[in-house]
């Protein structure tokens, strides 16, 4: 029953993100518009712009609300989000690196903000493989927090020495929003996040497992290493596919695993379906927002999430600890 | 018709500051301006500034610069003391100028304090348009004791405007970008959209008051410009984004790029930019 309501909340989510714009534009111009009728600019707007951008702003709120949910089992710190592992700093490292390169084109500051991803994935993941095979949850999470720190300090000195306006654009991309969505990018990050999904909702009971903490979960028959390892790669991979296309988006991957806990219970083979479509959900809200609240300008969709989630979450707590 | 209005309004404040000898002279912050004798050593912390005062002759006597202050030429053989905003007061002050003039913000107001309490004289100017340059140009033309030379510039760029924006009568509409990525349009506080008006081109974001504002391509596309100009970038990258070409300006091929700082800044090479956007709009037009 719950699943069949969260199914309905989503289409009614993805349909309103549709027919709501910054520019006024009928129910019945929207339908013939995807039919491919109407004029030009109205075709353009509702396919190319609106549709393209719920449907990401779908797909990459949901993948955030998974990888955090992940995460969160990984390290067991409820703190842990899916930055926590220094990417938002690989990746802001990697976006101003290529605009004070002068690298202008389509796809130049999401390829080095994802290539400063994976670098710092990778210097991470090293810092963790302590006696030979084994990640270190707490290095982990102190190595992800030191990594970040530092390619954000790297990322301080640019801005200081650069020109400024070039690299405040950086700045203002990695903030994060949807105004690069199109059915490339969009086809790109289905492709790119498949495998990363498939492979964070199989280790699923697994996660259960390792919830109880390492020793238990062994025991239980778990193998820990390769699932620690899975979920690591896993989680990395995704999250940096979803700063490629989307920029640094906070909140959704912190807020939603420990709403849908609060409310559905800790299980992780329904934690994670769950949190992928909550997570789809409140970003595409947060981005219609962001689009129309004070049309003509656009707020950055993070400050939405924030204003929207915090609340939300407040109330669950209290509503917990009652 | 907005045009001829800002011709006459430059026109009208030229003639009124110039009758006005009695009032006591201020800078853009307030500050009582005391002409006393000429300054020898000028430090200027903003590109426009600079290349004021080149115009004004005053650039033998220019012992500092900022790092992005590149016009004219000459200004790069002086020494650069870093950031206009912000500046580091030390490096400043190391020059041994008698005459510091800054970009009249909050954020240089520590800045200018800490020069005061120096006894160097310190001027603050606002130079974001071409009204302020006009006030800037007869301020700094005071100072320096220039006045013919301030009347004379202030004079030949009125006759400038006029001439630049006389052919542009067919008027059309432009969206101004400092950014792609997300977009930033620029609003009608900004030089950039004072230099399309001149060219026969209405800002499409004249609703924002601000110099730039952050907007989603949808409301680019809703706006319908007639040109897309950028101020960096080209317009390749542009093309390249398939959601971008929602936007009619971008699917028809109209875009412009401006390249140069006479579109950053105000200088007496307004009218030179205002040309210069009106022949890139026509290349490109339908």
């Amino acid at each position: 029953m719950r699943w069949w309501v969260l199914g309905v909340v989503c289409l009614l989510v993805l349909v309103g993100g549709v027919l709501i714009g910054p520019t006024a534009i009928s129910v019945g111009e929207v339908w013939q518009a995807i039919a491919g009728r109407g004029d030009h600019a109205t075709v353009g707007i509702v396919r190319d712009l609106r549709l393209t951008r719920a449907l990401l702003a779908f797909a990459v709120g949901g993948s955030l609300a998974v990888t955090g949910a992940a995460l969160q089992a990984l390290v067991r710190n409820p703190l842990a989000d899916p930055y926590l592992l220094g990417l938002s700093g690989g990746a802001g490292l990697g976006a101003v690196v290529a605009v004070s390169l002068g690298l202008t084109g389509a796809w130049a500051l999401p390829m080095t903000a994802f290539v400063g991803s994976l670098l710092a994935i990778v210097v991470v993941y090293r810092l963790a493989i302590v006696a030979g095979q084994a990640i270190d949850p707490r290095v982990l999470l102190l190595g992800g927090v030191v990594v970040g720190a530092f390619a954000a300090s790297l990322m301080g000195a640019f801005i200081a020495l650069s020109p400024a306006a070039e690299v405040r654009g950086a700045m203002l991309w990695l903030l994060g929003g949807f105004s690069g969505a199109s059915w490339t990018t969009l086809a790109v990050f289905a492709l790119y996040a498949v495998t990363p999904l498939a492979l964070l909702f199989a280790v699923g009971r697994s996660l259960d497992l390792l919830a109880l903490g390492e020793e238990p979960a062994r025991l239980l028959g778990a193998d820990v290493e390769r699932v620690k390892r899975t979920l690591y790669v896993a989680a990395s991979l995704l999250t940096a596919a979803a700063v490629a296309v989307a920029g640094i988006i906070g909140f959704v991957g912190l807020v939603v695993p420990h709403a849908i806990r609060l409310t559905w219970g800790h299980t992780h083979r329904r934690l994670l379906p769950a949190a992928f479509l909550v997570g789809g959900c409140l970003l595409v809200v947060a981005d219609a927002l962001a689009r129309t609240a004070f049309a003509p300008l656009e707020l950055p969709v993070g400050v939405v999430t924030a204003v929207i989630g915090v609340p939300v979450f407040v109330t669950l707590l209290r509503g917990w600890q009652e | 018709m907005i045009r001829w209005l800002a011709v006459s309004a430059i026109l009208m404040t030229s003639a009124c500051a110039g009758g006005e000898r009695a009032a006591p002279l201020q800078d853009d912050g307030g500050r009582p301006i005391v002409v006393a004798r000429p300054p020898e050593r000028i430090v200027s912390l903003s590109p426009a500034t600079t290349e004021l005062l080149f115009a004004l002759g005053a650039g033998d006597r220019l012992v500092g610069r900022t790092r992005f202050d590149e016009d004219p030429a000459a200004a790069l053989a002086i020494p650069s003391v870093g950031d206009g905003l912000q500046p580091n007061v030390e490096v400043v002050l190391a020059t041994r100028p008698d005459l510091v003039v800054f970009y009249e913000a909050v954020a240089n107001t520590p800045a200018i304090e800490r020069i005061e309490q120096t006894g160097t004289r310190v001027v603050g100017l606002r130079l974001d348009g071409l009204d302020d340059l006009v006030r800037a140009t007869r301020l700094l033309g005071s100072i320096l004791g220039a006045r013919d030379r301030s009347d004379s510039l202030i004079d030949d760029l009125r006759v400038g405007l006029d001439a630049a924006s006389q052919a542009n009568r067919a008027v059309d509409s432009a969206a101004l970008l400092a950014w792609t990525e997300p977009p930033i349009v620029i609003g009608r506080a900004s030089f950039l959209s004072e230099i399309a008006g001149y060219a026969g081109l209405d800002n499409v974001f004249d609703d924002v008051a601000r110099a730039s504002a952050t907007v989603s391509i949808e409301t680019l596309a809703a706006r319908r410009p007639g040109f897309l100009i950028l101020g960096r970038g080209s317009a390749e990258s542009v093309r390249q984004r398939p959601q971008w070409h929602a936007i009619d300006a971008v699917r028809e091929g109209r875009i412009v790029v401006v390249h140069g700082t006479h579109f950053s800044h105000p200088s007496f090479r307004a009218p030179a930019a205002i040309r210069e956007l009106r022949a890139l709009v026509e290349q490109v037009a339908r």
